[in-house]
């Protein structure tokens, strides 16, 4: 098929799908439209990729029809900010939309030559955004299901929820697509859209309130793109990304404005509230948002413009950014209890450390960074999607209330591991940004390299406790334990995790392969190749990872352990108590002073070394100066 | 790589368990006869061990074996590394997984001191593990490599330009032996409040396996200390020696400390070290 076609059915199918969700609320044809459209769009993105790259313009209907609705949409943020009597929504939204109608109506400044470019980097993303994210509304299925009957819902309101959940996959997929500011604006504000409407699905005041906090934060980005569009009509004529990337030294001030429009959507400090605040969303919200598509809009953004920023002081205080977000989300991290707000913070974080990557900005650093979101989307889409069912089956997001949970719920339970050992494991995980913090130090000057250095390597030192705190609740066996419930998944949750996990495998084992075919061609139209592979190994000049021999290791290890166990075995004892075990009973013991008492064991949080609220404080106060920074390096 | 410096490779990485092995009767002897006591004979570890491997099997749960052997066997492969002059990033991640698999063995068994003694075991690796990257990354920043091989390709002695590292190195073998003042998660003898720490719940075989696991990951620590002499190897195992032998004497004449302190000391004085080396070979045109 031509790409032109692929194209069309990238960002077409899912807004058919979509509203034929929204129209016949019933769960047989939800069911049937959601795996087909799945089915359409992940076939479509693998031909897409052997079709190649492609740069055309649609028709001008289609351009008149954008103009429409994004004036209807900016409408729409108006009402909402009014209903919600919010300020800043308000205020953003007209900062929007005075400036954009004088920009189409009296500059007439919006029609470019080639709207449509699509490359290596928008297939790799089209990729992620179509197989993790179908694969993720697919379990939304199972999982709405459930939370509507816990919640007791009379009326369905599904059709609302999967409408939003597929219209983002379309609005992803034309960002990446589009070279005209104008057009890619327009698709970041209808992700800002589906960003709010999902995640006040549920409607209660929490929610509200969230989703107008995701809203503001999201209509900054779009002040930003306003900003830039004028900008460059002023310097060179066009609102083309490519005209913009040929002259980089008069778009300094330009490519700043998307920077911190890439901030609010990357949930970079200051800007990481709405994504903490979006955990009161159904999980498979959570599992989309963070996995395959609004976090990555932002990276995708910095990765677009890298080229053009590589060496300015912009990129460093990009990297900066990165950085200080990466180190001090570890932290906060250790401090949390609730599922859902640690595997936030460890988005953030990992953000934060692609969001280095590419302020770093030489071609390994660069390399990273693509790998990184590649990994980091299937192994959060796992972890999220698989918290989830934790959550509707046992009742509690209190990691502490998942002991014993090896026992209870084990195919979810290895799932949730695997997720999470490959977010630390080599060489995509924290490895690589160890590496890749070293190349920081030996590409830019040491004042510069040095605090970058010091701020991964804490991060990472952080990263690995909270991830081995967790994993250490899930594999707690206790004694005695009465199974609550055999485990029992429906049909789509079986699907959707089990297909994941299996290709969260496969581009693990065959890391060399996902480099080689996705990840260089993504970035080699603007960067040397550095990276070499040859299938046993991966090459990053300064040293070498034996991928083969490493996995080989791992399962030879674990192997042996196991048949060594099973040959050797063993009587289960109760474990030691200081005072004497009651029989019958592993839950009591009973100490020298007498009675008996039971037995309760808790978790290292660091409470009193790390206050939160002024770890917060910090966090608002660098993130805020990161920010102006990002914008005052290039009015300077 | 020819075959017979293959062999050599895979044969020391597999003996690094009866290395550490001796040193820890070394470390028996030693320890006794400054305790003005006979002390043991130099196998006795091996003869515990030998004793551990025959008793009857008694379990906690049954994951406790199979990562009783993952620390044993990711200590090995993470000495085969070192023999293989792999990356020194990789062989402190493998080093990583093998305490990983000790702590989650711990806290896998609903046991309070077992508990505690692999909460404080994290923390233990959150202390050391940023000082050892620091320590790489100047080791990178001087060879320009990152590889064991790299360090016996730059051919002079990195103790002579890294001296502050190596004593960076001294606090995080003290942590890693469980010695005091920092043996806080379990250490070689039972300690009030927490038995035996993360050792607790093992027994038996179990607790050869751990035994094994500990001696292999010393005796990989030792020799990646000794390439701080690359050139010649002999000088290189008396610097790691000399540095066991330190562990030894301060572990003989200190008393424990909280682990807040052991964070603290680490951090601060082991980034001040490294980063004075680093600024010394700056200023002095080194690098």
């Amino acid at each position: 098929m031509n790409p032109e076609t692929l194209v069309a059915v990238n960002v077409g199918l899912p807004v058919v799908s979509a509203l034929a969700a929204l129209l016949l609320n019933d769960k047989r044809i939800r069911t049937a439209i959601v795996s087909l459209s799945a089915l359409v769009l992940i076939s479509s993105s693998v031909l897409l990729y052997q079709a190649g790259g492609i740069v055309f313009s649609p028709g001008h209907v289609y351009e008149q029809a954008v103009v429409v609705l994004d004036f209807t949409l900016l409408l729409y943020f108006l009402y909402a900010g009014a209903k919600a009597k919010s300020l800043p929504v308000i205020g953003l939204g007209l900062a929007q939309i005075i400036p954009a109608a004088y920009f189409e109506f009296v500059v007439k400044g919006t029609h470019v030559q080639n709207i449509i470019l699509v490359d290596n980097l928008s297939i790799l993303l089209t990729l992620i955004i179509n197989v993790v994210g179908s694969i993720v509304i697919i379990y939304a299925l199972s999982y709405m299901e459930e939370h509507e009957h816990h919640l007791k819902m009379k009326k369905s309101t599904q059709n609302k929820f999967f409408f939003f959940m597929i219209l983002l996959l379309a609005a992803m997929n034309g960002m990446v697509y589009s070279n005209s500011l104008y057009w890619l604006y327009f698709f970041w504000e209808v992700t800002t859209l589906c960003c709010y409407e999902l995640i006040r699905h549920d409607g209660t005041d929490e929610a509200k309130k969230n989703s107008v906090l995701a809203l503001w934060m999201g209509l900054v980005g779009g002040v930003g793109f306003v900003g830039a569009m004028f900008l460059g009509y002023n310097q060179v004529h066009s609102i083309a990304l490519t005209d913009l990337m040929a002259v980089p030294e008069a778009m300094g001030l330009a490519f700043a404005l998307m920077a911190l429009a890439a901030f609010t959507k990357a949930a970079q400090f200051p800007w990481q509230g709405w994504l903490l605040g979006a955990m009161v969303a159904p999980t498979p919200v959570s599992a989309l948002l963070h996995s395959s598509t609004m976090v990555n809009a932002g990276i995708y953004m910095l990765l677009r413009i890298a080229p053009a920023i590589q060496g300015t002081n912009l990129s460093y205080i990009i990297a900066l950014g990165g950085a200080l977000t990466f180190a001090m989300t570890a932290f906060l991290a250790i401090r949390q209890t609730v599922s859902k707000k640690i595997l936030a913070y460890s988005t953030i974080g990992n953000l934060g450390l692609i969001v280095l990557c590419i302020g770093i900005n030489t071609a390994l650093s660069n390399t990273a960074a693509v790998a990184l979101l590649t990994f980091h989307s299937v192994a959060k889409g796992l972890l999220f999607m698989s918290a989830g069912v934790v959550e509707n089956k046992i009742g509690s997001r209190n990691v502490e209330d998942w002991e014993g949970l090896m026992d209870m719920l084990p195919l979810t339970t290895t799932v949730l591991i695997a997720g999470m050992v490959s977010m630390f494991l080599p060489p995509f995980g924290m490895l690589l940004s160890k590496w890749v913090a070293v190349d920081a130090v030996a590409s830019s000057p040491l004042y510069i390299g040095l605090p970058l250095v010091l701020l991964v390597i804490l991060g990472s030192a952080a990263t690995t406790f909270y991830y081995a705190k967790w994993i250490g609740y899930m594999t707690v066996m206790p004694l005695g334990l009465e199974k609550k419930k055999d485990e029992e998944l429906e049909g789509p949750y079986k699907l959707s995790m089990i297909g994941l996990l299996a290709l969260n495998v496969v581009i693990s084992v065959g890391v060399a392969f996902v480099i080689n075919k996705l990840v260089i061609p993504a970035i080699s139209s603007a960067y040397p190749i550095v990276v070499s592979t040859t299938g046993l190994t991966v090459d990053l000049g300064f040293t070498s990872f034996p991928v083969l021999a490493l996995w080989g290791g791992i399962v030879a290890v674990f192997l042996i352990g196991s048949r060594l166990a099973g040959s050797k075995g063993g009587k289960v004892a109760a474990p030691y108590l200081g005072g004497s075990n009651v029989p019958g009973d592993y839950t009591k013991y009973r100490s020298t002073a007498g009675g008996e008492f039971d037995l309760s064991v808790s978790g290292i949080f660091l409470n009193a070394s790390l206050d939160e609220a002024s770890l917060e404080k910090i966090a608002l106060y660098i993130g805020v100066l990161i920010s102006v920074a990002l914008i005052l390096v290039e009015v300077i | 790589m020819n075959p017979v410096s293959t062999l050599i490779a895979v044969t020391l990485a597999l003996v690094t368990p009866i290395i550490g092995g001796l040193l820890a009767g070394v470390d028996r002897k030693l320890t006794a006869r400054m305790q003005e006591r006979m002390g043991p004979p130099l196998v006795q570890p091996f003869y515990d061990v030998l004793k551990l491997w025959g008793k009857e099997p008694m379990i906690a749960n049954r994951m406790q074996p199979v990562l009783a052997f993952g620390y044993l066997g990711f200590a090995l492969v993470a000495a085969g590394l070192v023999t293989f002059q792999q990356d020194l990033l990789l062989i402190l991640f493998v080093m990583g997984m093998a305490d990983l698999c000790l702590t989650t063995a711990a806290v896998s068994v609903k046991s309070p001191y077992s508990y505690l003694g692999g909460r404080r075991e994290f923390l233990a690796m959150l202390s050391y593990e940023p000082v050892i990257l620091m320590v790489d990354i100047a080791i990178f920043l001087v060879t320009g490599s990152f590889t064991v091989a790299g360090i016996y390709a730059y051919g002079k002695p990195l103790a002579m330009v890294l001296p502050l590292a190596l004593i960076a190195l001294q606090f995080v073998l003290v942590i890693e032996m469980k010695k005091s003042p920092y043996d806080i998660s379990g250490s070689s003898h039972a300690h009030q409040e927490l038995v035996r720490g993360v050792f607790t719940e093992f027994s038996g075989y179990t607790m050869a396996l751990v035994e094994l696991g500990h001696w292999a990951k010393m005796a990989t620590t030792l020799m990646i200390f000794s390439l701080f002499w690359a050139p010649n190897p002999v000088i290189g195992a008396a610097i790691s020696l000399g540095m066991f032998f330190i562990t030894l004497v301060v572990d003989n004449i200190y008393p424990r400390l909280t682990w807040q302190n052991m964070l603290k000391t680490t951090w601060s004085v082991g980034f001040v070290l490294v980063l004075i080396n680093v600024a010394a070979l700056v200023l002095g045109g080194i690098i």
